[in-house]
């Protein structure tokens, strides 16, 4: 049945300046295009190499690819239309291979796919319906791109995207006309020209423009670090972090140039979103023209031309940016690598910065208050002293042994625990887990932290640990693997989502709105545990960004112990979404998160709703 | 400028001190220590100095083998070399015979300027810095917050009683006592550590400097506070109550 219907129309014969021209083309384009990648990629390889770098574990890069880059599923999930029209272009490509391939062979009458043959028809029309869908998706991504303009495209237009559409709709469409002609006439031929300049122009243009991610962004897909945020270990004794191109490490040099400026991390940027310097798009591209300009073996400074101090450090390392990327980038190591850069080499001066790296230099804890504060809290609440017949280390925390909110969330997880007849006890020596240094990126102060809770840990035999705290969870859990094997630990959350069943449901009409913390949600994964729990104090309704995509609190990444920020308040901007959910109560499960929207309610005034941690709100439910 | 900064190892502020076993020191196993605040301040203004006149910071430092710890703190934050007098029998010495110690060790190096911190945050005489001067045979100041330097010597601003402030001019070489809180303390750093490494300690004994002396203190023992909380319940009628309440805040209290 296929037989019959008209197939793609080839130019039969070629002379022999056809033949010459082509080929001076093809080497022209060709020479072109390696001439710039050529370059580019030498730079990627001179980078330093990554030491902490392993391809194994590798089924998990291969899922990955197979499915982000081959389903295209991540692109798809976080943007459906714009996902969908760059799915159908990336497919119509693979489709494209063997019909480009064989596109030129035919001009030295060696075309392997016979068009009258039974597996080249066939292949042709699904190479055609795949064009057809790429052609309608390039339009629509132009219609989107220059006409729409979401504005994190950036103000600027970006006419090479415009040239590079045009482009691929003329492949597209001089592939689909070429089954409306016949072999003989001068059309097939004109088709054939007018689609192999196009494909030569295009060739020469990829590493010119953002789409060189067409042959970069599977292979980064393939070798990302393999942790969400994951904060790679200093190697050997002359690495400080990103302090000069010296510094930059293969990976990141591939994923500074495998950006696609779609700005998806700008648009979730908690900084970005409030007015502050740092725009995470922008970051990324800081690292790719110092490459351009400067190299991967120069040593001026990463931070001061090509990306500033101040942006680098307005940070919460909330995460957002990365689990946005379409490609993969990870911002984080790469912002913290930054920062490691000028604090470890005493360059970043900060009045707050450096009163809290002295605080933890002479002291215990990050509020820069005397341990006996933390002992007459112990002492009141009658906590339990652990002493190794118990079950559990409870893990107070900065905040939830010195903050007066904090250690309200301890009491009343405290009373959770001994209502479930769970044993527990406190240490009665803890230092900071170093959360906030170690993302600040002050590694001889979260080295000296780390170790010392590392020992008195391992002294008090402690087997796990669980903390009202998501901070201290992923410090614990993964910052401190460079210096030793920490017990297990998990968060309150996940602790009483185990025991629902057994802690009484309230009854009653509430609204609760529950705020995914970052270092709970995208940094560990936890969404549905503290919904379970803050479920048995009412009806929970969503806040319109939650999960994945929640917004930052904003005092993350050392931030909290900054002072007041520059332009509107992250805190503030997220807690007006909470209350207009029309929720009666915002349950939190960080004490971060709660400092912040405590004092962010507090300027919003009168008709506040109540702000609880889901310990809290449990408790309350709990006979006195 | 040539300065020598003298300095001293204490425990934490945060330590947990406990009696030791004699009841006649505290227990030092487990004890954390650190460099100690005044002195921490001391070592930033010679840095400060430093960065803006050129030369060279010294740190001397005595004590038993932890002090090593300190020492390498002071060259990680910027001091280009050390001093580290050996000793084990400190605390048998007075502020004169610490002194001595210090003032033998500094005397060769011949400084333009003797830093100091103001008292020690565990025993807290206040004497070794002012005594260093007498032994030295320098001019001294004390309570210093600020140091200048000028043609001809040092402009130094002083700490007064009540937020008064002094400045007086001193000739070089002197002895300064510093006090905490005139400048913004830097913070240690990766970089900072790794290069104290490569930089020179050396090492010296009471015998070497020719101050070998018998002990002079001998430790009776050491309490810990008591603490004391005490309920006198005021009887009678409200209005007697609150009579008597007022008597004693004003006569036994003092606060109206
Ligand atoms: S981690 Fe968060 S605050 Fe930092 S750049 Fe990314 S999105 Fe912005
Ligand atoms: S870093 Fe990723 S999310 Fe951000 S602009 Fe580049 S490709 Fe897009």
């Amino acid at each position: 049945m296929i037989a019959i219907l008209p197939t793609l129309a080839e130019p039969q014969s070629f002379s022999l300046s056809e033949k010459l021209l082509f080929a001076a083309l093809a080497m022209a384009s060709v020479y072109s295009f390696w001439n710039l990648f050529g370059r580019i990629l030498n730079k990627i390889l001179q980078s330093k190499k990554d030491s902490s770098f392993r391809l194994f574990p590798i089924t998990k890069r291969i899922w990955d690819f197979f499915w982000e880059v081959l389903c295209q599923a991540k692109v798809v999930r976080e943007r459906p239309l714009p996902g969908l029209a760059h799915a159908f272009v990336f497919w119509a490509f693979c489709a494209f291979a063997l019909v480009t391939l064989n596109h030129c062979a035919v001009a030295f009458g060696i075309g392997f796919l016979n068009p009258a043959g039974e597996f080249a028809r066939l292949y042709f029309y699904v190479a055609a319906a795949f064009a057809f869908a790429c052609a309608a998706g390039i339009l629509g991504l132009f219609v989107r791109r220059f006409l729409v303009r979401p504005k994190w495209l950036g103000e600027q237009l970006s006419y090479q995207s415009g040239v590079i559409a045009l482009l691929i709709f003329v492949l597209m469409a001089t592939y689909l006309a070429a089954f409306f002609v016949t072999d003989a006439g001068p059309d097939a031929r004109i088709l054939w020209w007018v689609h192999t300049l196009t494909l030569l122009t295009f060739l020469p243009l990829i590493p010119h423009t953002k789409h060189l991610h067409l042959v970069l962004s599977p292979a980064t897909v393939f070798l990302s670090r393999g942790g969400f945020a994951q904060i790679p270990p200093l190697a050997g004794d002359e690495d400080f972090g990103l302090v000069a191109g010296a510094d930059l490490t293969q990976l990141v040099s591939l994923q500074a140039y495998y950006c696609v400026e779609c700005g998806r991390c700008t648009e979730h940027c908690p900084a970005a979103n409030t007015g502050k310097l740092l725009n995470p798009k922008e970051i990324i591209l800081g690292v790719r023209a110092y490459l351009n300009n400067l190299g991967p073996a120069s040593d001026q400074p990463l931070l001061g031309k090509y990306n500033s101090q101040e942006a680098v450090f307005q940070c919460t390392t909330c995460g957002a940016c990365e689990f946005q990327c379409p490609v993969g980038i990870e911002h984080v190591p790469i912002l913290v690598g930054l920062r490691r850069g000028a604090v470890n080499t005493g360059a970043w001066e900060d009045e707050h910065g450096g009163k809290l790296f002295l605080a933890l230099e002479r002291g215990s804890n990050a509020l820069g208050l005397s341990p006996a504060e933390r002992d007459k809290f112990i002492e009141k609440q009658a906590l339990p002293i652990f002493d190794g017949t118990q079950e559990y280390c409870l893990w107070l925390g900065c905040m939830g042994g010195y903050d007066p909110k904090g250690r309200e969330i301890v009491t009343a997880f405290a009373r959770v625990m001994k209502f479930l007849g769970t044993s527990y006890g406190v240490l009665r020596k803890e230092k900071c887990t170093g959360d906030p240094v170690r993302r600040l990126g002050n590694d001889l102060l979260f080295q000296q932290l780390a170790e010392a809770n590392l020992e008195t840990l391992a002294q008090n035999k402690v087997k796990k640990i669980v903390t009202i705290c998501p901070h201290c969870v992923r410090t614990i859990q993964e910052d401190w693997k460079e210096y030793g094997a920490p017990p297990q630990v998990e968060h309150h959350s996940e602790f009483m989502a185990r025991y629902v069943d057994k802690l009484p449901k309230q009854p009653s009409e509430e609204k609760v709105v529950f705020h995914d913390p970052c270092y709970l949600g995208r940094y560990r994964n936890v969404y549905d545990e503290p919904r379970k729990v803050a479920a048995l104090a009412g009806d929970l309704v969503e806040a319109p960004r939650n999960k994945e995509r929640s917004f930052c609190c904003g005092a993350g990444g050392g931030l909290a112990f900054l002072g007041e920020e520059d332009g509107e308040r992250v805190s503030h901007k997220r807690a007006a979404e909470l209350v207009a959910t029309g929720a009666q109560t915002i349950a939190a499960a960080c004490p971060f998160c709660n400092t912040m929207f405590r004092d962010a309610l507090a300027a919003t005034g009168e008709s506040a709703p109540q702000l609880l941690d889901i310990a809290q709100l449990t408790a309350r439910g709990l006979p006195e | 400028m040539k300065i020598i900064v003298a300095i001293k190892q204490v425990p934490e502020r945060d330590a947990q001190v406990r009696i030791n076993a004699a009841g006649k020191w505290i227990e030092e196993v487990d004890l954390q220590y650190a460099l100690n605040e005044s002195d921490a301040y001391a070592l930033e203004e010679a840095l400060q100095l430093k960065e803006k006149h050129g030369g060279e910071v010294t740190v001397v430092s005595a004590g038993p083998e932890r002090v090593g710890q300190t020492i390498r703190e002071a060259l990680a934050k910027g001091a280009d070399r050390a001093i580290y007098v050996a000793s084990n029998d400190l605390g048998s010495r007075d502020a004169l015979g610490v002194a001595r110690l210090l003032a033998a060790a500094i005397q060769p190096e011949n400084p333009d300027l003797i830093l100091t911190g103001l008292q020690s945050e565990d025993l807290g005489l206040g004497q070794t810095g002012v005594i260093l001067a007498e032994v030295l045979g320098l001019p001294h100041a004390s309570l210093i917050l600020h140091v200048e330097k000028t043609e001809t010597g040092l402009t130094v601003k002083r700490e007064l009683e009540e937020g008064w402030f002094q400045t007086i001019e001193l000739p070089t070489p002197a002895v300064l006592t510093i006090q905490s809180g005139g400048n913004k303390l830097r913070y240690a750093t990766l970089m900072g550590i790794k290069r104290a490494k490569i930089k020179e300690v050396r090492q010296v004994t009471a015998s070497d400097l020719g101050v070998d002396v018998p002990p002079v203190v001998l430790m009776e023992g050491v309490t810990m506070p008591h603490k004391q909380k005490s309920t006198q319940m005021l009887g009678g009628s409200p209005k007697e109550a609150a009579a008597a309440l007022v008597e004693k805040l004003k006569f036994e209290v003092r606060v109206l």
